[in-house]
């Protein structure tokens, strides 16, 4: 039996295509994964089964019946339910709160809290889903408030449900605990629908993959008879050599070094301890680790968000007292964050008033405080060409690009600045294989010119393919240090847990 | 013609431009419409009330439309002011309540200027600038502090902006008017003493009380769009205002100093509502009276919220509500009291609050209307 089908959905948005008449049909107590780059329209197809746009044209049928879902609340009604990437939670409220909101049972007309905790319980039992019912939302890890949204969901009657890159903010172990709750769902005769752009997960969990292109359906495979390999190559639309090309490091002298550096995390705790090392002209310095061991901290640091407890970072030979972005970008220093829309753009500025942001001051983008919007206009269609941002137009709000293409439009900004210095923090963080690809090849560009890189990643395979040398930091302490052809990811992934540790060379 | 207009107007290349003008311009329709109900439902007729407001709010010709005219000016420079004030701060993601503060202190500043021996004794044209220059330090300076402690210290401007308002009152009226600045028992006047001839504003259009106020205010609002639009220190000022509410860091991540640009918006924005209180002294009453008859910090808020604090708009939102002022008076006439145009003003504000609800009742239309469009057009091809 067919639990969703749609035919013909096409999507237009000002200026794009979303989706371009998409026909799928997906089958009752199956796990159905989606994928594509950001911005192919995963995420636009299933907010309009969710009723959260309405599409140009095209059917929705859900268990063979036609169906007109105008909003959420009409899908909810048809038992589709969908998990969002960030979760529509009340932190304050408890579990069993958050989990009857909007239709809690009652004695008369107040609510019954004692009915809805053992409501919450039965539900929790019957789906093998645990949680603490009483625990306020605000207290539990990540995957564990992924389990009350969907709850939430299954609560609803939820026979259909959504999930929208739910790993992007999970551990790995998080993760795992997932994988298992979507086949118990599916053991209990629901049907999962899972958007993803990482294949190796997809490839974990799917029954059927849908592949979609720049708003088309580029097919439907079923994951025994394919591979990894092929489905990249349906993804980008053509061959992806996920081999990073290796450059030989010509290593300068030292640009930064830190010494004993000692940072409080934002918890007030110390989150990053006596950590000493340098990063030379020239070559790229991975820093490997599980999240949440000091990355963070170091990065902060490092661009003057939070003032060290203790320690030094020297720039260029000179030992900077107090960092602010203000004073350590002028010495030379470029930053690309993990979070692009809390640190790297202006979401609702355009791409050329975004490309000058921290150079605009510099001639020949202003000229005694005065802006020169001719200037800006070339340099940022130069830039966009030569970055490959997508639309090309200068005009577009950052707000609207993809990920990927703001990613680009970042580094765009970054390395066309001045500096000496690149600190990137997880810089394919969300991308896409291609625009993945693309941000290698400037990250080797950049070291070819002469660039001292520091390069934070969870991504080992990165860490592997890009770095020079490699440090470990678990626990807010570096616990090793290495080169890629004298270990493997295995000997790192033991370092990252905090199972080996390795001495370092006295520097 | 058009399009240097809407590039001046609404920067280039949006493609809703007129959405940004169309959208206030509901929402006072609608709060017309609403005030309408209003008088009607209290057996008044609505039609003989506008005429009536419209009549003398100094916006269309009609009898003693000279006076009426000159009057809306002269308390829209005000409104413009403190508008400003309230719209520079937005636009940096600042939440100014402090215009009233300021506007007192300016007021307060130019009468002190406008009085005082050294000053008093001076030429026209150099008092004059001297008086604007000191009552923009003395607002700046008031607006600076907020703007520091929101900086240095974390608390939030609209705490700070509050109490500073009550600060500058009370110093004001519980002391330096019955104190220090008090005019000579002998002389009669209460409030501080009468300025200095040579610190009057000029008259422009006699036999009426207009005089330059409209023009510098005009000029200022001129020099604030350029500041915002044209130079870096704007453009500095609108990365933060997107970003700074939200608690996203980019400008700061990209090397911009946010607590240094923090104060000297807040600087910017208390030095151009200061300018309304010295209008309000120089030009209408001319001393710093015991009990000053505030209101147009508080009204500039909804002055900046209608103009969507954009400087063009902040200019006709402060025309509408000065002809309302001016009007309300005449609207008794027809048993409405005269508090009535702040109704208006009011659900205006309200409905600018509902803009999203607006726009996207407006997106709906403009669609329908293209669709219908491309029906009728695929018909006549067939």
């Amino acid at each position: 039996m067919k639990a969703l089908e749609v035919k013909g959905i096409v999507k237009q948005f000002p200026g794009v295509l979303a989706n371009d008449s998409i026909n799928l049909s997906i089958n009752k107590g199956e796990i159905y994964a989606i994928v594509g780059e950001n911005g192919a329209g995963k995420s636009t197809l299933m907010k309009i089964v969710y009723g959260l746009y309405t599409a140009t044209s095209g059917e929705i049928f859900v268990f063979g019946k036609k169906v007109d879902i105008k909003t959420p609340h009409d899908a909810i009604g048809l038992k589709i339910g969908m998990v969002h990437q960030e979760f529509m939670l009340i932190p304050r409220f408890t579990v069993t709160q958050n989990i009857v909101l909007g239709d809690e049972p009652s004695k008369g007309i107040v609510f019954d809290y004692k009915k809805a905790l053992s409501e919450v319980e039965e539900l929790s039992k019957k789906f093998g889903l645990k949680v603490d019912p009483a625990e306020r939302v605000a207290n539990l890890p990540v995957g564990i408030q992924q389990r009350v949204e969907i709850l939430k969901i299954l609560r609803r009657g939820a026979e259909i449900l959504i999930f929208d890159e739910p790993t992007a903010v999970l551990t790995p172990e998080e993760t795992e605990d997932l994988f298992k709750t979507l086949m118990k769902l599916k053991k209990n005769g629901k049907t999962i629908i899972f958007i993803s752009h990482k294949l190796k997960e997809v490839m974990a969990i799917a029954d059927r993959i849908a592949v979609l292109r720049r708003g088309k359906l580029q097919g439907v495979v079923e994951k025994g008879k394919t591979s990894e390999v092929e489905l990249a190559r349906m993804v980008v639309g053509r061959d992806v050599v996920l081999k990073i090309p290796k450059a030989e490091a010509k290593v300068g002298g030292t640009v930064v070094s830190v010494r004993d550096l000692t940072v409080k995390s934002k918890r007030g705790i110390i989150g990053l301890k006596d950590v000493s090392f340098d990063v030379r002209a020239g070559e790229i310095v991975g820093i490997a680790g599980v999240e949440g061991n000091g990355q963070a901290e170091l990065v902060n640091a490092l661009i003057g968000f939070t003032r060290p407890v203790n320690g030094t970072i020297t720039f260029d030979g000179e030992e900077i007292r107090l960092i602010t972005p203000f004073n350590i970008r002028k010495k030379g220093m470029a930053y690309i964050p993990k979070d692009r829309k809390m640190r790297g753009l202006v979401l609702p500025f355009r791409s050329r008033e975004n490309i000058i942001m921290g150079q605009h001051t510099l001639y020949p983008f202003s000229k005694n405080g005065v802006l020169n919007n001719i200037e800006i206009d070339k340099f940022a269609t130069k830039k966009l060409e030569e970055f490959d941002v997508r639309p090309r137009d200068i005009y577009t709000r950052a707000g609207n690009l993809s990920g990927g293409n703001q990613q680009k439009l970042i580094l765009a900004k970054e390395m066309s600045m001045e500096h000496k210095f690149l600190l990137a923090s997880q810089p394919t963080r969300g991308l896409d294989i291609g625009a993945m690809e693309f941000v290698y090849h400037k990250l080797i560009e950049e070291k070819e010119r002469g660039m001292a890189i520091l390069l934070i990643s969870l991504e080992l395979s990165e860490i592997m393919g890009l770095s020079d040398r490699i440090l470990v930091l678990y626990n807010g302490e570096i616990v090793g240090e290495t080169t890629p052809d004298k270990t493997t990811e295995e000997e790192l992934g033991l370092m990252m847990l905090g199972l080996k540790r390795q001495k370092r060379v006295a520097q | 013609m058009k399009d240097v207009l809407k590039r001046i107007v609404f920067g280039k290349r949006e493609k809703y431009w007129w959405m940004n003008a169309l959208v206030p311009l509901i929402s006072i329709l609608l709060a017309f419409i609403v005030g309408a109900i209003f008088i009607k439902i209290t057996g008044r007729s609505p039609v003989v009330a506008y005429k009536l407001l419209f009549g003398a709010s100094g916006l269309f010709p009609g009898p003693y439309w000279k006076s009426h005219f000159a009057e809306m000016l002269l308390s829209s420079s005000m409104y413009i002011a403190t508008g400003l004030g309230f719209a520079i701060a937005a636009k940096g993601g600042l939440f100014n309540i402090g215009a009233e503060g300021h506007f007192i202190v300016g007021g307060i500043a130019a009468a002190y200027l406008g009085y005082a021996k050294p000053f008093a004794g001076l030429p026209k044209f150099i008092h004059l600038p001297l008086i604007i220059v000191g009552v923009m330090l003395a607002g700046g300076i008031w607006g600076a502090i907020a703007g520091y402690l929101k900086a240095k210290r974390g608390i939030h401007e609209v705490i700070t902006t509050i109490m500073l308002n009550w600060i500058a009152l009370y110093l004001i009226e519980a002391w330096l008017v019955i104190g220090p600045m008090g005019a000579a028992v002998e002389t009669g006047i209460s409030g501080t003493p009468y300025i200095s001839l040579s610190a009057k504003l000029p008259k422009i259009f006699p036999p009426t009380r207009l005089n330059i106020s409209i023009i510098i205010i005009l000029a200022v609002t001129f020099l604030i769009w350029y500041l915002f639009y044209k130079t870096t220190f704007g453009y500095e000022i609108r990365t933060m205002g997107h970003t700074l509410i939200f608690g996203m860091e980019a400008p700061k991540a990209a090397g911009i100093n946010v607590e240094r640009r923090t104060i000297q918006t807040m600087f910017i924005a208390g030095a151009v509502a200061a300018l309304g209180g010295a209008f309000m002294v120089l030009g209408v009453l001319f001393q710093y009276p015991p009990i000053f008859e505030g209101g147009y910090g508080f009204d500039g808020i909804a002055v900046a919220l209608i103009g969507q604090n954009e400087p063009l708009g902040v200019i006709l939102a402060g025309i509408l509500i000065g002809a309302l002022r001016t009007g309300a008076t005449t609207v008794q006439l027809a048993h409405i009291p005269k508090t009535f145009p702040s109704i208006i003003e009011g659900f205006t504000v309200g409905f600018i609050a509902l803009q999203a609800l607006i726009r996207y009742w407006i997106m709906k239309f403009v669609q329908r209307k293209k669709k219908s469009i491309q029906i009728e057009m695929g018909g006549g091809a067939k």
